[in-house]
């Protein structure tokens, strides 16, 4: 199962000592990756930072500009690093002429740092969002802006970054990681990023499918190439920024290992040929570099076919390459381990169940209703074991997103999930129904649950379940 | 009521006991409206051939009654860029209306919106973004003839609802997706096309 991956010795295991941007010892962070928030604070198991959102120019594509919203003048964001445990100070302010938020996407924290549609930010106010990284969180996140009806256009324009969460003890040895932010876009002949008005012929498509763009870009940049060594392992955390693009992701003929999902490190790794990774949705792979020097080879976005019939795109069969990677150097003479645990999820009990609840997929609307923030859709209490019965009616998928709470897969169609994992995202494909099971172990609030196809999103295919 | 009140404490041995019934007698009116709106429901359907399409032609005792296509040849419409596939309309959870609300069948049969892509709400215009009227409205596809049969009184067109979520039994069949153009912004759906809703008062100049 884990040939490709399992050899004769292992590598010595070092811990990973601290974040980079706030301790030596660590390798630089590969040319193609996001930067790193930097942490002002002193304290110890403390995160400060700050993170302005604001209006730059900069060069998405070669020879053209482009109008873009930035967090701290990147795009995409730079990286939010923490480990479990930290507090995470952001101070933010929102220099952007519309209100906005920070979503911190699959977090388990407090409602107040949300950073959903009910926290608005002003044009021109500061936020402090704070909150506890809690032990299990470890995995790969994101943030992004989440404000009432505009989030497809703020992520559209550039703002979102992502978060690594390290473990106090990861299973994984220490090797080479890569975050790899995936994002799609659309452009003007001027440069500028391209949003079509809401009556239009592509406005109506983009209302349907959500906004795709024919640029692929990766962590900003279209096909970039990452190096790797004969017989490296390296751990690809891979995030899903686009608005609606689903990926399903293949490395010409190669396998991956696949050892995490959203809410971080499976039980056990899989090997797998390909990945389907929804919008907003998270995977963590283990690449193994092959052949000679010079080896070049590409990941891949494969054909998918989440559309409605009536909007699938002509092109919807195009295989798009997304990044070359490249066999340099030396071979590595000792080769590491992986371990064939990595880690225990226990699993929710559906027997503590207190209700089952039925959230029925139409298309752009829940239950048959759009989102109205002053109405709550599932009211619970904290404590609560609950299951959730997500059913798509219609004929195109639509990638269910929960705030706050991560769950697990019960089943599938009726089909037991043959793994465990810790989800916020599961794409519910066309005509298909998906139980997960969720508790709310903490943290009253308002929390949104909705279709995180961003176009569906923002015309109300969104709910609120209160915790009290 | 107040006779059946005065009634029941004549004859009733407890006032608890003869609350319960008459309860029990304003139920069987109920149920006696419904079955009658059910019974209209069917008389509607029947006479309007919606088995033609959506299966079992005029006799609500043939195998497939209303569950949707079944020859994936015969009975597929091409009409221009459509390919249409009639649907199941029984009141099954995943294949049929029975995660719809009548009134989504309502403003399908009134309207033209397709239920499960219209939100569950009273529409009072029919310009899109106006009155619950979706912006992009979401048609059914042709030969559906939706435009002709929403000239039918409210009370058919909710008889139809009641009849299909409460009179049929739901059939476990899955009829492909239709296939066709992005239809919400089409023009084929207008007033200067299709007329108005309510249709013009008579007499219009071909009337006398």
């Amino acid at each position: 199962m884990l040939s490709g991956f399992v050899l004769a010795l292992s590598a010595p295991r070092t811990a990973h000592t601290a974040p980079a941007s706030r301790a030596v010892g660590l390798p630089e962070p590969d040319p193609s990756s996001p930067p790193i928030l930097v942490n002002i604070s002193k304290l110890p198991k403390t995160v400060e930072v700050n993170i302005t959102a604001a209006v730059a120019t900069l060069s998405m594509q070669p020879g053209a500009l482009s109008e873009v919203f930035a967090y701290n003048g990147s795009v995409p964001g730079p990286t939010l690093d923490v480990r479990e445990g930290d507090h995470v100070i952001v101070h933010f302010r929102n220099n952007l002429p519309e209100p906005t938020t920070i979503h911190w996407h699959g977090i388990h924290l407090p409602f107040e740092a949300d950073g959903s549609p009910f926290q608005p930010i002003a044009p021109g106010k500061t936020h402090d969002y704070e909150f506890t990284v809690r032990a299990g969180t470890a995995g790969t996140y994101w943030y992004h802006p989440h404000p009432d009806r505009r989030t497809g256009f703020a992520i559209g324009k550039g703002l979102f970054g992502g978060i690594v969460v390290h473990a106090a003890d990861d299973p994984l040895p220490s090797m080479d990681e890569k975050l790899i932010i995936l994002s799609d876009n659309r452009f003007l002949q001027d440069g500028s990023i391209g949003f079509a008005e809401a009556a239009s012929f592509t406005g109506g498509v983009d209302e349907e499918n959500g906004r795709e763009g024919p640029v692929l870009f990766v962590n900003g940049h279209v096909m970039p190439t990452v190096s790797i060594r004969n017989g490296e392992v390296q751990r690809w955390r891979l995030v899903n920024a686009s608005a609606g693009r689903i990926y399903r992701i293949a490395l010409s003929g190669h396998t991956f290992l696949h050892v995490g999902s959203d809410g971080g490190l499976f039980e056990k790794p899989l090997e797998v040929k390909e990945i389907l990774l929804t919008t907003g949705e998270r995977v963590e792979l283990l690449v193994r570099g092959t052949g000679a020097a010079g080896t070049r080879i590409v990941l891949q976005d494969l054909p998918y076919d989440r559309y409605a019939p009536q909007t699938r795109p002509a092109d919807w069969q195009t295989t798009r390459d997304l990044l070359t990677l490249q066999t340099t150097g030396e071979a590595v003479v000792n080769p590491i381990t992986i371990p064939a645990t990595l880690r225990k999820i226990t699993p929710l009990d559906p027997s503590k169940s207190t209700a089952v609840r039925t959230i029925v997929f139409g298309q752009g609307i829940i239950n048959g209703k759009t989102m109205d923030m002053s109405r709550v859709d599932v009211s619970t209490r904290v404590g609560a074991t609950e299951i959730w019965e997500i059913e798509n009616i219609v004929g195109m998928d639509h990638p269910f997103h929960l705030h706050g709470f991560q769950f697990q897969v019960l089943d599938r169609d009726g089909v037991p999930e043959p793994y465990r994992a810790w989800k916020d995202m599961l794409n519910i494909p066309k005509h298909s129904t998906a139980r997960i099971i969720v508790r709310y172990d903490d943290y009253p609030g308002k929390w949104m649950f909705h279709c995180h196809i961003l176009d569906h999103e923002d015309h109300g295919m969104m709910g609120v379940l209160e915790v009290r | 009521m107040l006779a059946m009140l005065i009634l029941a404490s004549c004859t009733a041995p407890s006032s608890s006991r003869s609350f319960a019934g008459a309860t029990g007698d304003t139920r069987i009116q109920t149920d006696r409206a419904r079955e009658d709106q059910i019974a209209r429901g069917r008389f509607v359907v029947i006479t309007h051939d919606c088995g033609g399409c959506h299966g079992g032609g005029s006799n609500p005792a043939a195998a497939g009654w209303l569950d949707g296509m079944r020859d994936t040849i015969n009975d597929v419409f091409h009409i221009g860029p459509y390919t249409t596939r009639p649907k199941n309309l029984t009141p099954d959870n995943t294949t049929g209306t029975g995660r719809l609300s009548e009134r989504q069948i309502f403003n399908a049969l009134r309207y033209g919106l397709r239920p499960e892509e219209t939100p569950d709400v009273e529409i009072t215009s029919t310009v899109p973004g106006q009155g619950n009227f979706p912006l992009h409205p979401h048609y059914l596809a042709p030969p559906m003839p939706w435009d002709a049969w929403r000239h039918l009184p409210d009370r058919d067109l909710w008889a139809i609802a009641a009849y299909l979520k409460q009179g049929l039994k739901p059939s476990n069949h899955r009829v492909p997706d239709s296939d066709g153009p992005p239809d919400f912004w089409v023009s084929a759906y207008t007033v200067k096309t299709i007329g108005a809703y309510p249709a013009a008062p008579y007499p219009t100049a071909n009337e006398r």
